[in-house]
C-alpha cells in the first residue's frame, strides 16, 4: 500500500526543487518584490542577489515568457492594473512610457510592475524634465498650513450636462470618503463620478505604483471638470532615487517629493480641471501624526502656488479644537458617532459624511432660487491666516 | 506577515530547516517554535506581543491551578475567574467603542449625553482567537480533558502557535497539547498532503479572493445604488464565494504549514454550501468555531436538553453572540441572529412527521431545492455580514429588485466566481487521488511541480496583497 507520509529528507529535497525552480521560473519577480520592499535591511540584502540572479538567468527567456504571460492575461481582461490594460490595448497610447525612466528602476525586471518602473517618469534632480517647472516644484516650503480653506465657487453646470468630478489618491480616498460621496451622489444627474483611486499607493514609490501612468489609464477618455485628491498616507517613508537612499523628511527628500507632487497636481490638472487637494487629517499615533504634518506642509506649498487647486483642510471637521485627532464626536442633537477606522488612520464612512455636504454644496450648489448667497465662497469655519500646526504635550494629552 | 508573501515564505522556510533540527530536542524545538510565533505576532505590532504571552501565561497558571486543585467547587471558581478575565480582556479591545456609543445612544434618549473623551483601543490582530484558545485551555483542564499536567511552555505555545495564532482554526487544547506532549516523527510527515493544502489555499486567497474583492464586491457594497440587479445578484454570490475562498485559504495554509512542522490542525471548512440544512451548515463551515461555540456556550446553556423552547432561546443566544464575536456591530449581531433563526425553524420543520413530508424530503429534488434555499438565506446573512452599516444592507436588498445590466460580469470575474461555489462540489477523492500519485513522484519533481503552481498562482493573481478577511476578527 501507498505511503501517505514521507521522511524531512523527502520534504528538504522537494523543497530544494522547488526553490531552484521557483529561482527560474520567478527571477523577475523575485527581483520586483525586492525592488517593492519599504527601505531597510531586507530590501538592502534582497536587491542585489535578486538582481544578480535576475540577470544571469535572463538568457533562459523565463522572465521574458512571465512577461508575455502577463499581457496575454491582460489582454482578455485579467489584469487588474489600468496601465497594464491600456498598454496592451493600446500600446502607442500611453503616456510617458519612454524615454524619461529617472528612478532607480530595477534593470531588467520581468514584470508589469517592473516595466512600470522602467517607464517612471516623476522627475529627478539629476535628470529633470518639463515637470521640475510645474508650479510649486522649487517654491520654499511653507512653515504651517492653514486650518480653513476657502472653496471658490465653480462656474454654473450648462443645463443637460453633468459635471464630471474625478476622485483621485490612495486609501485616504478609498476608504469612507469615495464610498460616502458617491452614495450621495448617486441619483444626482449634474454630477458624475469617476474612480481614479488605488489603495496601498502614494507618490513616494512610483517603482511601486506609478501614479504618472496609471493616473491617465484610469482616466481613460474621460475629462473631469474637478477633480478631489486624498492621497499621501503611505509616504512617510524614504526612497532611492539614481541609487541613492532619501531618508524621509530629509532636505534632499522632501525636494524630489515636492517635484513629484507638483508633477502629479499638473497631471491631474492638465486640461484646466479645479483641483480639491484634501490634506491628511490628524492620525492617531503621534509620530505618524508628525510624518503626516510634513507631508500636509509639503502638499500646501505645492498646491498654494496653482491658481487651479486648493488645499482643503479637513482637520476643522474630524479634529478636535486644538486640531488633534479624535476617534468620536457628539454632535449638537445628541448623537455620538465614530468618525475614524479603527486603524486610526482613515476616516469611518461617518466621519467622511462631515466633509461630503461641504463638497456636494460645492460641486453641485442649489439653483439661485433655493440660495440667493450661491456666488459666495463656500467655507467651512471662519477663515483665516495660515497657522503652524499645534505642537502636542504628550502622548497622553493627545489622547484626551 | 501575510502568508501570500515572499517575507511569509522565507520566514517559513528559516523556522522549519531549525525547527526539524532541533525535533530531538523537544524543549529547544518548542522554545524555538514559541519564539518564531511571537517573532511572527511581533512583525505586526512588537507592542501587543506581551498582551499575547500574559494572556497564555494567566490560562497557562490558572489551568494548572484548575488540576490541582481536587475541590469541584474551587476548580470552577478559578475556572469562572480565568473565563471572565480572558473575556474582559477580549471586552476592553474589542467592545469599549461599541458599548459606549450605544450606551450614549441610550442616555441621548433622556438627556444630553456627554462628549466621549477617549479612544478605544487599538484592536490587536487576532485577539478573538487567542482568547478563544485560553479559554479553550481552562474549559478542557476543568471538565478533564487534559490528561496530562499542563506546562507552561505548551500552554503558551499551544496559544501562541504562529500558523493559527492570527485567524484560527481554534484548537481544541485537549488535541493539541497531547501533540506537544509527543516527540516528532522525522519520518511522517505529510508532504504532499501539506503542498496540496498549500497551494490550493493560495490559489483561493491570491486568485479568486482577491479578485472577487476588487472587481465585483467592493463596488457593489460601496454604493449599492449605482448597480442593477444582476450586479447586485452577482456581488451578493461573489462575496459567499470570496469570504468563504478567503477564510477556508487561510486555514488551509495554516494546516499545511502545521503539517510541515509536524502538526496536524482540525478541519475548519468541508463544502459548506454544499449543506442543505443550516445545521448541516454549521458543521461544515468553520467548524472549530461552531464547535467551540457548541460545546463551551451551547451544551453549558442546556443545549437542546430543555425543551424546545428553551432549545430555540439557547440557540438564538448561541449565535447572536457568535455574531457579536465577528465585529463590535449591530449587522454582525443581525448575520448571528439570522442564522439563529434558521437552526430554529429547521429544528421546528425537522420534527414534522407527516409521511408525505417525509417522502418528499427523501427525493434529490428536495435536497437541491434545500441547497439552494439554504444557500441563498446564507447569502442573505452575508449582506448584513459584509455591509458597513444596515442602511447599505438594505440597500443592497433593495438593489436586487431593480433591472439593470450586469456590468461588472466580466468573463474572468464569472470563471472565478464559478471556481469559487462550484468548485466545493469536487469529490474529495481528487485530492486523496492526487496526494497518492504526487507520491509516486520523486522529492525534487514534487517540488518542481508546486514551483510551478505558485508561478500560476502568482501570475494569475491581482497586484498587492489584501489583507484575510478574517483578521478584523
Amino acid at each position: 500500500m501507498q505511503t501517505m507520509t514521507h521522511s524531512i529528507r523527502q520534504m528538504f529535497l522537494a523543497l530544494a526543487g522547488c526553490a531552484v525552480a521557483t529561482l527560474l521560473l520567478e527571477s523577475g519577480g523575485l527581483a520586483s518584490w525586492a525592488h517593492h520592499l519599504e527601505l531597510g535591511p531586507l530590501r538592502t540584502v534582497a536587491v542585489p542577489v535578486t538582481e544578480r540572479v535576475e540577470r544571469a538567468l535572463r538568457p533562459l527567456g523565463m522572465a521574458a515568457l512571465r512577461e508575455e504571460a502577463l499581457e496575454s492575461l491582460a489582454r482578455v481582461g485579467w489584469s487588474d492594473d489600468p496601465a497594464l490594460l491600456a498598454m496592451v490595448s493600446a500600446p502607442s497610447a500611453m503616456p510617458n512610457r519612454s524615454g524619461c525612466a529617472t528612478e532607480a528602476a530595477p534593470a531588467g525586471l520581468g514584470s508589469a510592475a517592473g516595466a512600470l518602473a522602467k517607464g517612471a517618469s516623476f522627475p529627478s534632480p539629476a535628470q529633470h524634465n518639463g515637470f521640475l517647472n510645474a508650479a510649486g516644484a522649487q517654491a520654499p516650503l511653507a512653515t504651517g498650513v492653514p486650518r480653513v480653506t476657502v472653496l471658490a465657487p465653480l462656474p454654473p453646470i450648462e443645463p443637460g450636462k453633468q459635471r464630471v468630478v474625478a476622485l483621485a489618491g490612495d486609501s485616504m480616498m478609498a476608504v469612507g470618503l469615495s464610498a460616502t460621496l458617491m452614495r450621495q451622489v448617486a441619483g444626482n444627474g449634474h454630477l458624475r463620478i469617476v474612480k481614479t483611486f488605488r489603495s496601498g499607493t502614494g507618490l513616494a514609490r512610483p517603482e511601486v505604483f506609478n501614479w504618472m501612468d496609471e493616473y491617465p489609464a484610469m482616466l481613460g477618455a474621460e475629462k473631469p471638470e474637478v477633480v478631489i485628491v486624498a492621497i499621501g498616507a503611505n509616504d512617510a517613508q524614504g526612497f532611492v532615487v539614481d541609487g541613492k537612499v532619501l531618508a524621509f523628511a530629509s532636505d534632499a527628500w522632501e525636494k524630489v517629493y515636492q517635484q513629484r507632487v507638483a508633477s502629479y497636481l499638473a497631471m491631474v490638472s492638465a486640461g484646466g480641471a479645479r483641483v480639491v487637494w484634501m490634506g491628511l487629517p490628524p492620525m492617531r499615533i503621534p509620530v505618524y501624526d508628525e510624518k503626516m504634518a510634513t507631508l500636509n506642509r509639503i502638499c500646501y506649498t505645492v498646491v498654494s502656488q496653482s491658481p487651479q487647486a486648493v488645499w482643503w483642510n479637513p482637520t476643522p471637521f474630524v479634529g478636535d479644537e486644538a486640531g488633534r485627532y479624535r476617534e468620536y464626536l457628539t454632535l449638537a442633537n445628541g448623537r455620538s458617532m465614530r468618525i475614524r477606522a479603527a486603524d486610526g488612520i482613515h476616516l469611518s464612512d461617518e466621519g467622511a459624511g462631515l466633509l461630503t455636504p461641504v463638497l456636494l454644496k460645492w460641486l453641485d450648489p442649489p439653483p439661485p432660487a433655493v440660495a440667493s448667497a450661491q456666488t459666495a465662497p463656500v467655507a467651512s469655519a471662519p477663515p483665516a491666516a495660515p497657522v503652524a500646526r499645534p505642537k502636542r504635550h504628550s502622548k497622553r494629552a493627545a489622547r484626551g | 506577515m501575510l502568508f501570500p508573501t515572499v517575507e511569509y515564505a522565507l520566514f517559513f522556510l528559516i523556522v522549519l530547516a531549525i525547527a526539524w533540527s532541533l525535533y530531538r530536542f523537544p524543549l529547544y524545538h518548542k522554545s524555538f517554535l514559541l519564539l518564531a510565533s511571537y517573532v511572527f505576532y511581533g512583525f505586526w505590532n512588537w507592542s501587543y506581543v506581551p498582551l499575547l504571552f500574559g494572556i497564555s501565561l494567566f490560562s497557562g497558571l490558572v489551568a494548572q491551578r484548575i488540576q490541582r486543585s481536587t475541590d469541584r467547587k474551587q476548580r470552577k471558581r478559578w475556572l469562572i475567574g480565568g473565563a471572565t478575565a480572558c473575556l474582559a480582556t477580549l471586552g476592553y479591545y474589542k467592545y469599549t467603542g461599541f458599548l459606549l456609543l450605544n450606551l450614549l445612544a441610550l442616555w441621548g434618549r433622556f438627556a444630553k449625553p456627554p462628549a466621549i473623551p477617549v479612544d478605544s483601543p487599538l484592536l490587536p490582530l487576532g485577539v478573538s482567537f487567542f482568547v478563544f484558545h485560553a479559554i479553550s485551555l481552562l474549559m478542557d483542564c476543568y471538565r478533564g480533558k487534559v490528561k496530562e499536567p499542563v506546562q507552561l511552555g505548551d500552554a503558551l505555545l499551544y496559544v501562541a502557535f504562529f500558523p493559527q495564532l492570527i485567524a484560527g482554526p481554534i484548537l481544541r487544547a485537549s488535541r493539541f497539547l497531547p501533540q506537544l506532549a509527543k516527540s516528532r516523527d522525522p519520518n511522517k510527515v505529510r508532504v504532499n498532503r501539506a503542498f496540496l493544502l498549500i497551494v490550493g489555499g493560495l490559489f483561493k486567497k491570491v486568485v479568486i479572493s482577491n479578485m472577487l474583492a476588487t472587481r465585483l464586491v467592493e463596488p457593489v457594497f460601496a454604493v449599492p445604488q449605482s448597480y442593477g440587479g444582476l450586479d447586485t445578484l452577482l456581488a451578493v454570490y461573489g462575496y459567499a464565494a470570496q469570504i468563504y475562498c478567503d477564510f477556508s485559504g487561510y486555514t488551509d495554509i495554516a494546516m499545511g504549514c502545521a503539517l510541515l512542522l509536524g502538526y496536524r490542525f482540525p478541519r475548519n471548512f468541508n463544502a459548506p454550501y454544499t449543506s442543505t440544512s443550516p445545521q448541516e451548515f454549521w458543521r461544515r463551515w468553520h467548524i472549530s468555531l461552531s464547535t467551540w461555540l457548541r460545546d463551551y456556550l451551547y451544551f453549558p446553556l442546556g443545549g437542546s436538553r430543555k425543551g424546545g423552547a428553551r432549545t430555540a432561546i439557547n440557540l438564538m443566544i448561541t449565535m447572536l453572540l457568535g455574531g457579536l464575536w465577528h465585529g463590535a456591530a449591530w449587522t454582525f449581531v443581525a448575520w448571528g441572529g439570522l442564522h439563529g433563526a434558521l437552526l430554529v425553524i429547521h429544528r421546528f420543520w425537522s420534527r414534522i412527521g407527516w409521511t408525505p413530508l417525509l417522502r418528499w424530503r427523501a427525493t434529490i429534488a428536495w435536497k437541491w431545492t434545500a441547497r439552494i434555499l439554504l444557500f441563498h438565506a446564507v447569502c442573505a446573512g452575508w449582506v448584513f455580514f459584509r455591509a458597513s452599516s444596515f442602511e447599505i444592507a438594505f440597500s443592497v436588498f433593495s438593489r436586487l429588485a431593480t433591472a439593470g445590466p450586469a456590468t461588472l460580469a466580466a468573463t474572468p470575474v464569472c470563471i472565478v466566481l464559478f471556481l469559487g461555489l462550484a468548485g466545493q462540489f469536487a469529490p474529495t477523492r481528487w485530492r486523496n487521488g492526487l496526494e497518492l500519485e504526487m507520491g509516486r513522484w520523486p522529492a525534487l519533481a514534487r517540488g518542481a511541480a508546486l514551483a510551478v503552481a505558485l508561478t500560476v498562482i502568482e501570475i494569475l493573481g491581482p497586484t498587492g496583497v489584501a489583507p484575510f478577511i478574517y483578521f478584523q476578527f
